[in-house]
């Protein structure tokens, strides 16, 4: 009986959760019916949907899911990878922290989105200028949460495996690693979403193919419905990156809490 | 000896200067390696010059205004209507039921894969900068305010019911102060992404005044030192203004017994 109530009580705040986008998708729907708008201003949502069941059955949307993902993927592994790598070498020795550190802290104030005309002269507007762009959107927030979650070992862990004479691989998998894992996957998950945004962001300014250029494409030929798509799935993405890593995260930090 | 120690000392203290030295030198070396070399790094005299040309023609400072202004204006819209909604959230549980939910899909969507859509809505013009600005500011300044009224601690309100003070003095007098550590932290997380879509929307639209609207006519006629110039005055204002803005946070919380 009791069970019942609470599931009952659980089922009502999952429902009121939709209230609200429903409610916008309802009025929506209405304002689209009623006219107020013309069709270039404004499509309703059978529309949008229409448009993106017809662009992902002519292999439009999935081709460029495919680029832009790809992208994504190749850019973030670099620059997580150096950023891990760098953050880990600036954490452990004072040395290459006072080399780097200034540098490091004066070109992180830049805004990645400033570079892009800079990196589009050196680079050109092919792939490896995108690629270097998610890149730097992503090493800069995993160098910084890596260097910190790398400072943040407390010393007696170290004593503590000096006393047990541990040999350095056992000192970097059992002590570094866990104990850096937590912050540091929070610093990809705030950089896989920078990483989207940017990469979006280039694709706007230059690109041939990418969910950026679609929304682009559309914009120029008044195609409201294909911007609407591309707005919709660049959410998505950046939702279920965001979700994705957020259960990492919680699976990979059960022990804290035990 | 001991003046050896104290030089030695001293250049380790000079350590972080050797790395943008040596950057600088291997930059003016491959500016003069030929002309291919020469176009995209440029020779550090020729960025002084063009700093010397932008400055004493007034176009830094007219972009440079022109982008502050934007920043400014979206932060002012998007922190109030921030705070209100926050605010309401966090007083009403029937609010926060019904605008929470909306809030975090909407957020969902990187900020400037908006920009067509808002292109298409309300054209290239100030307004649609304003807009995306204000949305960059008004996202985090909701969720600290939010957060910081839900921690405030239950004696503070319950000491407020026993003064019978009504909801609009219990928001001013006691919800407000207790949220306001949090609420500039949200500030100035608003502030850096204000800043950050203003340049993104220059360099989007590519209309009117602003350093993005610089930097991407200076691309597009190839010339770095502008650029170069661009990046740097973009990070170096970022800076003063963060700066600025945790002084006067510090100046406002100068009643916290912290530290």
């Amino acid at each position: 009986m009791i069970n019942l109530r609470v599931q009952a009580n659980r089922f009502r705040s999952r429902a009121l959760y939709f209230i609200s986008p429903l409610l916008l998708l309802l009025i929506w729907a209405w304002v689209c019916r009623a006219g107020i708008f013309p069709e270039q201003i404004l499509v309703s949502p059978a529309g949008v949907l229409e448009t993106g069941r017809e662009l992902w059955a002519s292999g439009e949307l999935p081709a460029h899911l495919h680029d832009s993902l790809l992208r994504l993927g190749w850019g973030f592994a670099m620059g997580a990878f150096l950023g891990l790598l760098f953050g880990v070498l600036m954490g452990l020795f004072k040395a290459v922290d006072r080399f780097f550190a200034p540098s490091f802290n004066a070109i992180r104030q830049v805004p990645t989105i400033a570079f892009i005309p800079m990196l589009i002269m050196i680079f050109g507007v092919e792939e490896t200028f995108k690629i270097v762009v998610v890149a730097k959107a992503a090493f800069f927030p995993v160098t910084l949460a890596t260097y910190d979650a790398v400072k943040g070992i407390p010393r007696t862990y170290f004593e503590v495996s000096r006393v047990y004479q541990l040999p350095t691989w056992h000192l970097i998998t059992r002590i570094v690693l866990p104990s850096t894992t937590p912050p540091v996957l929070t610093g990809f998950r705030l950089a896989l979403g920078r990483s989207w945004m940017v990469l979006v962001a280039a694709e706007l300014i230059a690109a041939d193919s990418g969910i950026g250029q679609m929304m682009e494409m559309g914009r120029q030929m008044f195609r409201i419905d294909i911007v609407l798509v591309g707005v919709l799935v660049t959410g998505l993405i950046g939702f279920v990156l965001d979700r994705g890593l957020r259960s990492v995260e919680a699976h990979l930090g059960r022990w804290k809490y035990r | 000896m001991k003046k050896i120690k104290q030089f030695i000392f001293r250049l380790t203290h000079l350590n972080g200067l050797w790395l943008p030295i040596a950057v600088a030198l291997l930059w003016e070396t491959m500016s003069r390696q030929g002309d291919a070399y020469a176009y995209t790094f440029v020779s550090l005299s020729q960025i002084a010059h063009g700093f010397a040309e932008l400055v004493s023609s007034g176009e830094l400072l007219v972009n440079l205004a022109a982008t502050l202004q934007t920043t400014v204006i979206g932060l002012l819209i998007g922190g109030i209507a921030g705070l209100l909604v926050g605010g309401l959230m966090a007083v009403s549980p029937t609010a926060d039921k019904l605008i929470g939910p909306l809030y975090h899909t909407i957020r969902q969507v990187p900020l400037l894969g908006l920009i067509p859509l808002i292109a298409l809505w309300f054209g290239n013009g100030l307004s649609s900068k304003i807009l995306i600005v204000s949305l960059a500011a008004f996202y985090p300044i909701v969720l600290n305010t939010f957060e910081g009224m839900r921690g405030v601690e239950k004696k503070y309100i319950e000491v407020s019911s026993v003064l019978k003070l009504n909801r609009l003095q219990l928001f001013l007098k006691v919800l407000l102060p207790a949220a306001m550590p949090s609420i500039l932290t949200g500030v100035s997380h608003a502030l850096a992404f204000a800043w950050i879509s203003t340049v993104g929307t220059e360099l989007l639209f590519s209309t009117g005044p602003g350093l993005g609207g610089l930097m991407q006519i200076a691309q597009e006629a190839s010339r770095m030192d502008i650029v170069i110039i661009g990046v740097a005055s973009i990070g170096l204002t970022g800076l003063l203004m963060n700066a600025g803005l945790s002084r006067l946070s510090q100046y406002l919380l100068r009643w916290r017994s912290v530290r």
